[in-house]
């Protein structure tokens, strides 16, 4: 296989050392998963070859942005070939006048809106990882970030795919056409984490950028205060371009690192953002300060100016990473809970950590109830890595117990992949599991993620009763 | 993870390597990774491979070798990081280990080179006059290509006596560095008059000798710490020290890793951009009239990236009554890095190549100001004709010397 993939691409572009396998033997997660190869195609044409290969070969094919998921999505946990597409990284047309742009999966997320910031445009998912992650990540995992809140996560910046599907042959879904005709293929690929296909080019819809932006930083004394200044901006009538909350610890992490002036003694902080006319912005600004002020804020305080600005946003952002100033590994779910359960869904959250003696930080996109409960801990400790886990699960069930769900954005890949049942009964993963064996009858694409193991009706075996329809 | 693997105690310590949670926001700041697309061109994958090499998966092979030299050491992943890996500290362990693991005739060399040539004067010297020689003849023997080019960096370069008076100041000793006087005598004398202007005492011990940075960074430890006490030793009885290139104030800086008693030097040292403008925010030196004139700013890794300074030359450049404008928004490397254009000819032309057509695109100005020499050369080497590289304190005291409407203190 080796010899055909040197002869389909070249050999500096193809790597089988000890050292490259185990550097690409994981993403920004905890599962851990060796490639038998990886490849970095340049090309359409190249990416087409190396899944004709895999097939002559029979095994996967894991394809992987810059591999900053949690969630293993590009792990390659059943070994096979690693696609990386960080080579497939031009912009290969910027149209200011339709805002679009055309990119290759490669394309850095943040690299996208600043070459598009001479036409005061920018790409609207912002994941935190935005500085490094690439948009095909963010197609295969529908990213979201702190301004999806109100401009929606990816599915709603993406119009047209090019795709390689699993027999090889090259498709386009979805068109220029904001509204697309026939089946939306285009709805379903995006977020299908390179199980269905792999995504070679990506035409994305670019939204102007506002003409205004107030950021508001609200320190409070208690959580529930904080999320109830969530629950009650909504209410006002606002909607927010972001809301963030940070807990006391997280806050004190990243101040350590960033010294942006964060309140390290308050015991949750919000990070709200109003974009739009300069009259509306001050007018929601002043709202907001209210309603923070009307649950007990102890500070509101501005955004003085864009470097400001830029800094509080650089904190959030950079929060994940700080956690290891606290221990060596994190472990972290994305559920979403509805915003009136968010008080409630706290005092859990941290309960649960308590119980199971973990630091828990939280930092999360309250706004859309999206959580980030996070744990930390060593996971050279014996032992700990499975109580990270039994905790990690109670935390999901509370979560999905309160009418939420497993995962926001951070997408399902192997991690989350056994919790699906949670969510979803026999018929609705059937119904999914069906999708998959269409687009991929071999199961080459990205094997052992998102759907569990029996996701099928006729995986069931003993359950279905003989003679019956299946 | 098994401790035992490594050789030297200069190795990448569990903490170091433990740091990063891998979540990946280094990765597009790496001058390398930009241009590989390669995790193992990566702060986060070299990591992850000195990490295997702690856990027993990974051998101190060929592989790890290139893929721990292939690094430039600019450290702009240590300044995104938020884990505050010691990403730089972690890759000097690393190559010493390569160092210890693997001795090859080629690196015996470039650390006998490294480790006591440089640090030579009077070497240093005679090799000047032979450069001096070949960029005569040069252009007729030389094909385009590395040598060529780093010929042309050392276009200019002019040795200058040094002279500082004794007044009754602070003591501040300066480090004159292996090359500064040599090939940039200019700016090791700029700061000299400054600090003179500004009241300090200004003393360079003959015991002094190069800081070792090259020597560390090439993963010879043992030349690097003799350098290092040499100094310690000579500058014993400085108030402050400082050093006119930022890779020589960055190594000071981080003394406190090689021995113990590098601890109060390492407490001691300032870039000399960092003293020069705080003595302009004290009044200590002058704020000159603006003259309309621009210049385009390198922020040199060691600087912006290992010591978080971009501030203090801008500020300099402002008091010299220059508009400043940036190079590089991003940081990236300019592909200088020490040794790198000789050990790595074609990566290190490639950014040479991206910042030149940055720095030349930034503004209508043909005056570039960089703060350390061998990113000056890189820039020198990769710029049209007609451009001016210089340090930010050498324009400064130009326009000083200059300036007819200002009555200097």
């Amino acid at each position: 296989m080796y010899d055909e993939l040197i002869a389909a691409l070249d050999a500096e572009r193809v790597l089988q050392t000890p050292l490259a396998l185990h550097v690409y033997g994981r993403d920004a997660g905890v599962y851990r998963g060796q490639p038998a190869v990886v490849v970095l195609p340049e090309t359409t044409a190249e990416v087409v070859r190396v899944v004709e290969i895999a097939n002559r070969h029979e095994v996967p094919v894991v394809a992987r942005g810059a591999g900053t998921g949690l969630a293993a999505g590009a792990v390659a946990t059943e070994g096979g070939i690693v696609l990386v597409t960080t080579k497939m990284n031009r912009i290969e047309e910027i149209d200011p006048d339709n805002r679009t742009a055309l990119v290759g999966p490669g394309v850095i997320n943040l690299d996208l809106s600043k070459a598009a910031e001479p036409y005061a445009l920018h790409f609207a998912p912002d994941p935190s990882s935005q500085a490094a992650c690439t948009i095909g990540g963010n197609v295969a995992n529908n990213s979201g970030g702190p301004h999806c809140l109100a401009e929606g996560s990816t599915v709603n910046h993406v119009l047209a795919l090019e795709v390689v599907l699993a027999d090889g042959s090259v498709a386009m879904v979805g068109s220029a056409a904001p509204d697309p005709i026939g089946l939306d293929l285009r709805g379903l690929l995006v977020g299908s984490e390179g199980t269905l296909a792999i995504v070679t080019k990506i035409l994305v819809r670019l939204l102007p950028n506002p003409p205004d932006v107030r950021t508001l930083l609200c320190s409070f004394d208690s959580i529930a205060d904080a999320a109830a200044t969530v629950s009650g901006i909504i209410a006002a009538g606002i909607v927010p371009a972001a809301l963030e909350m940070m807990d006391q610890a997280i806050t004190r992490a990243v101040e350590n690192w960033l010294h942006a002036g964060l309140p390290t003694d308050a015991t949750a902080i919000l990070l709200a953002e109003v974009v739009g006319d300069t009259a509306a912005v001050e007018a929601e600004a002043k709202v907001m300060a209210e309603v923070a002020h009307a649950h007990h804020a102890r500070d509101v305080r501005m955004a003085a100016d864009d470097s400001e600005r830029a800094l509080l946003w650089k904190g959030r952002k950079a929060a994940f990473g700080a956690v290891a100033q606290a221990a060596p590994n994190y472990y972290l779910h994305d559920t979403v809970v509805p915003r009136t359960r968010l008080v409630e869904t706290m005092a859990k959250v941290y309960e649960i950590g308590a119980r199971h003696e973990l630091q828990m930080l939280n930092v999360f996109h309250a706004g859309d109830g999206n959580l980030h409960p996070l744990m930390v801990f060593d996971a050279s400790v014996p032992g700990m890595t499975e109580k990270v886990q039994q905790a990690a699960d109670e935390l999901v069930a509370a979560c999905v117990a309160v009418g939420g769900v497993l995962s926001g954005e951070h997408g399902i890949g192997r991690e989350k992949r056994d919790l699906m049942p949670l969510m979803f009964s026999a018929t609705d993963l059937d119904a999914q599991a069906r999708i998959k064996e269409t687009f991929d009858p071999h199961n080459r694409f990205n094997p052992g993620k998102v759907l569990p193991t029996g996701a099928r009706c006729f995986d069931l075996g003993a359950s279905v009763p003989p003679g019956a329809w299946v | 993870m098994t401790a035992q693997v490594w050789r030297t105690d200069f190795a990448p310590t569990t903490a170091e390597l433990n740091a990063c949670v891998a979540c990946g926001l280094c990765l597009p700041h790496c001058p390398t990774f930009r241009l590989t697309g390669l995790e193992t061109a990566s702060p986060r994958g070299r990591l992850a491979a000195m990490r295997g090499v702690a856990e027993g998966v990974i051998a101190i092979d060929d592989e790890f070798e290139e893929a721990m030299s292939f690094c430039l050491n600019c450290r702009a992943c240590e300044a995104v990081c938020p884990s505050m890996v010691p990403f730089g500290r972690a890759m000097e362990g690393a190559r010493a280990e390569v160092a210890a693991a693997h001795p090859t005739v080629g690196r015996g060399l470039r650390h006998f080179v490294l480790g006591r040539v440089i640090p030579n004067r009077g070497i240093v010297g005679v090799a000047t006059d032979l450069i001096k020689l070949l960029q005569k003849l040069g252009p007729s023997l030389l094909r385009e290509g590395p040598a060529q080019r780093s010929l042309r960096g050392l276009r200019g370069l002019q040795a200058r006596p040094r002279r500082a008076q004794i007044v009754n100041g602070p003591r501040v000793g300066l480090l004159v560095g292996c090359v500064m006087d040599k090939w940039f005598g200019n700016v090791n004398q700029a700061a000299i008059e400054l600090l003179d202007l500004a009241g300090y005492q200004v003393v360079t011990p003959a015991s002094q000798t190069c800081c070792g940075a090259l020597a560390v960074h090439d993963g010879n430890i043992k030349s690097g710490r003799r350098l290092a006490a040499a100094n310690v030793a000579a500058f014993a009885s400085a108030d402050v020290v400082v050093a006119t290139a930022a890779g020589c104030s960055a190594h000071l800086k981080g003394y406190d890793k090689l021995n113990s008693e590098g601890a109060a030097l390492a407490a001691k040292t300032l870039d000399i951009t960092e003293l020069i403008a705080r003595l302009i925010a004290e009044g200590a030196l002058p704020r000159l009239p603006v003259t309309g004139e621009a210049v385009v700013v390198h922020d040199p890794c060691h600087l912006r990236h290992a010591q978080r300074i971009t501030s203090a030359p801008r500020e300099i450049l402002a008091a010299a009554g220059l508009a400043t404008v940036d190079a590089d928004p991003d940081g990236i490397c300019c592909g200088a890095a020490g040794i790198y254009s000789l050990t790595h000819p074609e990566a290190s032309h490639q950014l040479g190549e991206r910042i030149a057509a940055l720095a030349a695109s930034a503004a209508t100005t043909t005056l570039i100001a960089s703060a350390n020499p061998g990113c000056e050369m890189q820039l020198r080497s990769h710029l049209p004709k007609g451009y001016r590289v210089a340090h930010p304190v050498e324009l400064y005291l130009e326009s000083i010397r200059s300036s007819s409407d200002h009555v200097l203190l």
